[in-house]
């Protein structure tokens, strides 16, 4: 589990917080802690390799747990940042206070937040010094310039932080609100920084490269730049998105079970309503991110991407599937609530469509889940005939499982579009050509996903590879380039028939919200397991061998022990860090102020609503 | 009581917990804790209704040569590297599978010499065998051969050896490789191990 010793300083630095002397502390830690790094490599020479701690569980699972929720507290706090930067646009350019009022909402999380995972961070750090000092020392040897860097930057995060926090309410006005969101631009900017400098530490234990002779800085910068570092930060980059929009969801959820007012019924069902959108907004492209990423294993090392696909962790992608498959259900099921009983009278009406969804997301979800050929034992084996299974394992192939990746995409994407249209009428004079247009870019891409789907089966994996499941992708995004924006115009002239009211959801709508949440945390804890159990017995993947006692991997049920266990923990976190950064306004009651106050009725300028046309 | 068995009655009664308090306890907070609970539940044991493989790290083949007396010793030495460390048998199979990646290694023994074959293992791109072609369904991935003798693999000229013994073997030939050839630690330096294409060696000096 040590690739997350990659992110050992995301501790150092990890933190920002109302109390300096957090900050400061953990700063000091890391100043005094990194040096450590080095003198130990002198004086020791290494000689102590591992420490344990068998009382507390041994040192693997006790840095599995830290790490695991480090990591993701730092998902959450560099994810919160840009669903705040792009909540707070969205406010301005429409004017709807509420976006504001929302951004504002989750940046004063951010402090408290941001303690806490550098709380976990320093725990972290001075864990991994303590039992694995001789990697410790090997990595520092390599990278010390980048933490000097990784400090440096946290440093910049931070001021940059109170400056956007503590300003907000003084840089409303004028020129003053431009300057409040270019430093939301230079926090995110930062923190996506402080996020891909330990992603070079972490992936180069998965995918080290030749580091040639030189200065430190040449060495650092060598070893930073491998194989899998971009695929990596995309996908991490993405993947927080959807962390911090799926989170935000579920707080409203939960705050939407709770509440009694109406008032507060309506913003916590706007909020969720928001949270699930950005949530679904960057899980569509996530998929794509992780075949890139996969594809550079590949690449790089073949032995490593068979033990991930076809090797002991053939299971685990079935669970992936499993936990995507519940994803986009439950994303769906929130839309397809949100149609019948945000707009009434629609629900008849959308009936046929919605079942039609249900059903291939269901056949898709079963393709996806079947697995492909499997290290399994020889009795397996024999039972099934072979590695694949008789009948299902045609659907096993990488071929059948980007087809139906892309076509779920499709139908959450449709589910998306439905709900935007939802309650209005086009006007326009062009739109019923608009619309059979529309329908016609959706159905032949259907029907070209499918055919290249099938005819992969027939070429070289090569080109598959190359070509096909690019076109797959290619296809699917140029659907969604085409008829959102079709859609946005189209509904500038609509009128609305049926005005979309808040507050009506049933109980079972926050339910969906937190099982999304917990279904992308879960994810997230299962492909940090992958990632890590890909090394196999390496510390650094064909460099330095873990000659510990826990040099192996453990098996999928124990793994999934530990994900269920860290998923818990961080969500008890996160409900701690909202309780905290709540408490202050207990008693008061909801700020509907400007257009939060909007009559039931109002579109949400995201969903592409106009609040003119909207008003009666 | 195996570890899979307890973890099972650990997630049944995360699950059973949930239950109770989504039944009995009306506070919202408790609630979503409780559906969280058989969520995680659920997913753990779904987790454990799965073959559980762990992965163990390859055994540090103790190469004791005072035990090696015939080439059938090294042969049933190969035999195990082949299935275990060597990690030949992920892409190779012996006798046509549609599941092998690579070439089917049966008669491979006769076919080639040990030259040959040694050279195939230590130096897999010096020669492309351009008579072999895959047949049935195209493979997920173009296979390439790895550095048998580099890291992560790393088996030592001894290891290999005995691979070519146990191919030969399994060939039916006479096996060519005697155990006087193989290496006594301590006596032979070892070859010093250059950065590899598949898996590269990062070489940092410490300071």
């Amino acid at each position: 589990m040590l690739h997350h010793a990659g992110l050992l300083l995301k501790l150092v630095c990890g933190m920002t917080g109302r109390t300096w002397w957090v900050v400061t502390l953990a700063v000091l830690a890391g100043l005094v802690g990194i040096p450590a790094l080095s003198w130990a490599q002198d004086a020791t020479s290494v000689t102590t390799a591992y420490r344990d701690i068998p009382q507390l569980g041994g040192s693997r699972n006790i840095i599995w747990v830290i790490a695991q929720l480090h990591l993701l507290l730092a998902g959450f706090v560099l994810g919160v940042p840009i669903f705040a930067w792009v909540c707070e646009i969205v406010g301005w350019r429409s004017g709807d206070k509420r976006y504001d009022k929302l951004a504002k909402e989750f940046t004063k999380l951010l402090t408290s937040a941001y303690a806490t995972t550098a709380l976990f961070g320093g725990i972290l750090l001075f864990l991994l010094i303590s039992l694995y000092p001789k990697l410790m020392g090997y990595l520092t040897d390599i990278f010390f310039p980048s933490f000097v860097v990784y400090c440096v930057l946290f440093l910049l995060e931070t001021v940059t932080l109170y400056l956007y926090w503590y300003g907000w309410d003084a840089m409303q006005g004028g020129t003053m609100k431009g300057v409040h969101l270019f430093l939301g631009f230079l926090l995110n900017i930062f923190a996506f920084f402080i996020m891909i400098v330990p992603n070079s530490w972490a992936t180069f234990q998965a995918s080290p490269v030749v580091i040639s002779e030189g200065s430190d800085i040449a060495r650092a910068w060598a070893a930073t730049w491998n194989p899998t570092w971009w695929p990596v930060n995309v996908h991490r980059l993405i993947a927080n998105v959807v962390l911090g929009g799926f989170i935000c969801g579920a707080y409203a959820g939960v705050r939407y079970l709770s509440v009694s007012t109406s008032e507060e019924r309506d913003h916590y069902d706007w909020m969720g309503y928001v949270g699930n959108f950005i949530g679904v907004f960057g899980m569509l492209p996530l998929p794509f991110a992780g075949y890139w990423l996969m594809r550079e294993v590949y690449q790089y090392n073949q032995q490593m991407g068979i033990t991930l696909m076809g090797g002991f962790l053939s299971w685990l992608f079935i669970l992936q599937a499993m936990l995507i498959g519940v994803l986009f259900l439950g994303a769906n099921y929130y839309f397809w609530l949100g149609i019948t009983y945000r707009i009434p009278g629609a629900e008849a009406k959308y009936k046929a469509p919605i079942l039609t969804m249900l059903v291939i997301l269901l056949l898709c979800l079963g393709v996806w889940m079947t697995p492909h050929s499997l290290v399994a034992s020889l009795e397996e084996a024999r039972k099934m005939g072979g590695t694949h299974h008789p009948l299902l394992g045609v659907f096993g192939v990488m071929s059948a499982k980007m087809t139906v990746a892309n076509l779920m995409i499709l139908v959450t994407f449709m589910s998306f579009i439905m709900y935007w249209r939802a309650g209005k009428q086009e006007t326009a004079t062009w739109a019923k050509v608009a619309r059979a247009f529309m329908a016609g870019v959706l159905g032949v891409a259907a029907i070209i996903v499918i055919v290249l789907g099938v005819w992969g089966y027939f070429v070289p994996a090569i080109v598959r590879i190359n070509y096909f499941s690019v076109a797959q992708v290619l296809i699917v995004l140029f659907v969604m380039l085409t008829i959102t924006p079709l859609t946005a115009v189209l509904l500038k002239s609509a009128r609305t028939t049926t005005e979309m009211v808040w507050g009506r959801m049933p109980p079972r709508a926050g339910y969906a919200l937190v099982l999304n949440a917990v279904m992308v945390i879960l994810l997230m804890t299962l492909m940090g397991y992958a990632r890590s159990s890909s090394r196999v017995h390496w510390h650094i993947y064909g460099v330095m061998r873990d000659s510990s006692q826990y040099a192996y991997s453990p098996a999928l049920g124990y793994a999934a022990a530990f994900m269920a266990l860290n998923t818990f923990l961080f969500c008890l976190l996160v409900a701690f860090i909202f309780w905290v950064a709540t408490m202050g306004d207990k008693g008061k009651a909801p700020t509907a102020s400007g257009k939060g106050a909007l009559p039931h009725g109002a579109m949400p300028a995201m969903a592409g609503g106009s609040q003119g046309l909207d008003k009666p | 009581m195996s570890e899979v068995v307890l973890l099972q009655l650990i997630g049944l009664a995360v699950v059973g917990t949930g239950i109770v308090i989504l039944l009995f306890i009306r506070a919202q907070f408790a609630r979503v804790i409780g559906f969280v609970a058989i969520v995680l539940g659920i997913f753990s044991l779904v987790a454990l209704a799965v073959p559980q493989m762990a992965s163990l790290p390859p055994a540090e083949e103790k190469f004791d040569i005072a035990t090696v007396k015939t080439p059938t010793d090294m042969a049933a030495i190969g035999q195990k590297i082949f299935f275990s460390k060597g990690q030949c048998a992920l892409c190779h199979s012996i006798g046509p599978s549609e599941a092998a990646r690579c070439p089917d290694l049966k008669g491979i023994g006769a076919k080639l010499s040990r030259e040959f074959i040694y050279e195939s293992l230590t130096q897999p791109q010096a020669y492309i065998y351009l008579d072999y072609r895959h047949g049935g369904l195209p493979k997920e991935y173009p296979a390439r051969m790895p550095y048998i003798n580099k890291n992560p693999i790393g088996l030592s000229k001894n290891e290999i050896l005995s691979v070519i013994a146990f191919l030969q073997q399994m060939s039916g030939e006479p096996i060519s490789v005697s155990p006087s050839e193989l290496e006594i630690p301590g006596q032979a330096p070892a070859a010093p191990i250059k950065a590899a294409e598949s898996a590269p060696a990062a070489v940092a000096q410490a300071r």
